[in-house]
């Protein structure tokens, strides 16, 4: 998986690197709450510079979704 | 004040830490009458407590079970306004398009049963304590989410309503020998806490306090008797946290 995403990630959902994998979803972490969807939205638009909509926040329910989104956002995870 | 022989009210007192602090003020020797709206739950009390049927957000109900009381018992010296319901919503939910914003009926709700609760309650017993010459106490149960909780818009705001009215009525009824105080408990071991949170953040909770645990409803019930027997706490907010704040 792309490292900066993980660290991206990592930071959000207070979870070590390797917890980050694509499968992990809202409802496996305790903490992925509407409340941590803005923290992550906000990391998510400083790190790559993109501007999510509702439509793209709603999608953003798992890892491997939120890198599905980020590349339609044009952002180069380098897969 | 002496607990022994006092006529104590209990709100809410059917589940939870309500049970907790009515069985704690019988131990003591303190005549308990629990008020409740869960019906079940009343009548799985047995003989314990004197019970009633009670919706402490509807006045007529509080007024017409207050007054009963006052006729079986001859008066009320303690009131516990224990009765809440832990709630939950964000002002904003970033995941829910249709409804993003809190919705007013349930913020609307949240304050009725947390915080109108404690105004109907106190005042339909004050009324009573004042005629009757009672030197008694309320105790308030508030939360340490009155300091403001995030996804707790409407019972952060209640309970620091309630706050704001056990120092409000501390001075005004101080002098006619009726104490007012609050305890506001952190995170405590009760149904309501293990279904409002997830497991996951119970862990973080406690790896957050300082004792490195979750409070037993017992302590809430010892903070409750604690500043019923001092004379001299009055409009005080007693957290009992075990160190955490948020
Ligand atoms: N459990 C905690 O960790 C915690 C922490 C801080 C504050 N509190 C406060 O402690 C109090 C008790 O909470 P709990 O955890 O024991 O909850 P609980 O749900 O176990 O018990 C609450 C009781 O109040 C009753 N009740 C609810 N609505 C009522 C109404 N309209 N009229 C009469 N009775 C009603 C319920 O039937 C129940 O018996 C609440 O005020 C809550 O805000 C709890």
């Amino acid at each position: 998986m792309n490292e900066k995403l993980v660290s991206v990630l990592a930071e959000v959902f207070n979870l070590q690197p390797d917890q980050i994998v694509p499968e992990l979803t809202k409802e496996n972490v305790g903490s992925w709450d509407s409340l941590k969807q803005m923290d992550l939205v906000i990391s998510l638009e400083r790190q790559y510079g993109v501007t999510l909509q509702v439509e793209d926040i709603i999608q953003l329910v798992s890892v491997a979704k939120i890198a599905e989104v980020l590349k339609r956002k044009g952002v180069d995870l380098g897969d | 004040m002496e607990i022994k022989g006092a006529v104590a009210l209990v709100t809410g007192g059917a589940n939870g830490l309500g049970l907790a602090i009515a069985t704690f003020l019988s131990e003591q020797g303190a005549h308990v009458v629990v008020g409740d709206l869960d019906e079940d739950a009343l009548s799985g009390l047995g003989g314990e407590f004197d019970h009633h049927v009670l919706d402490v957000t509807c006045p007529d109900n509080v007024t017409k079970v207050v007054n009963d009381i006052v006729k079986k018992h001859g008066r009320i010296d303690i009131l516990v306004n224990n009765a809440g319901v832990i709630f939950n919503e964000p002002l904003v939910n970033i995941m829910n398009p249709e409804g993003m914003i809190h919705d007013y009926t349930r913020f609307r709700n949240s304050i009725a049963v947390n915080l109108d609760s404690v105004f109907l309650m106190t005042g339909a017993v004050v009324e009573h304590m004042i005629k009757g010459r009672t030197k008694g106490c309320i105790v308030n149960i508030s939360s340490i989410s009155a300091r403001g909780n995030e996804g707790q818009t409407a019972y952060s705001a209640a309970k620091s309503g309630v706050n704001a009215m056990t120092v409000t009525w501390s001075k005004e009824l101080g002098r006619m020998g009726i104490r007012c105080n609050a305890i506001a408990p952190g995170f405590i071991n009760t149904g309501s806490t293990n279904s409002a949170l997830t497991e996951t953040t119970i862990n973080h909770i406690v790896a957050n306090t300082p004792v490195r645990r979750l409070g037993e409803a017992k302590e809430v019930a010892q903070a409750v008797v604690s500043v019923i027997s001092n004379d001299f706490i009055n409009g005080t907010i007693l957290e009992v946290n075990g160190g955490i704040t948020i």
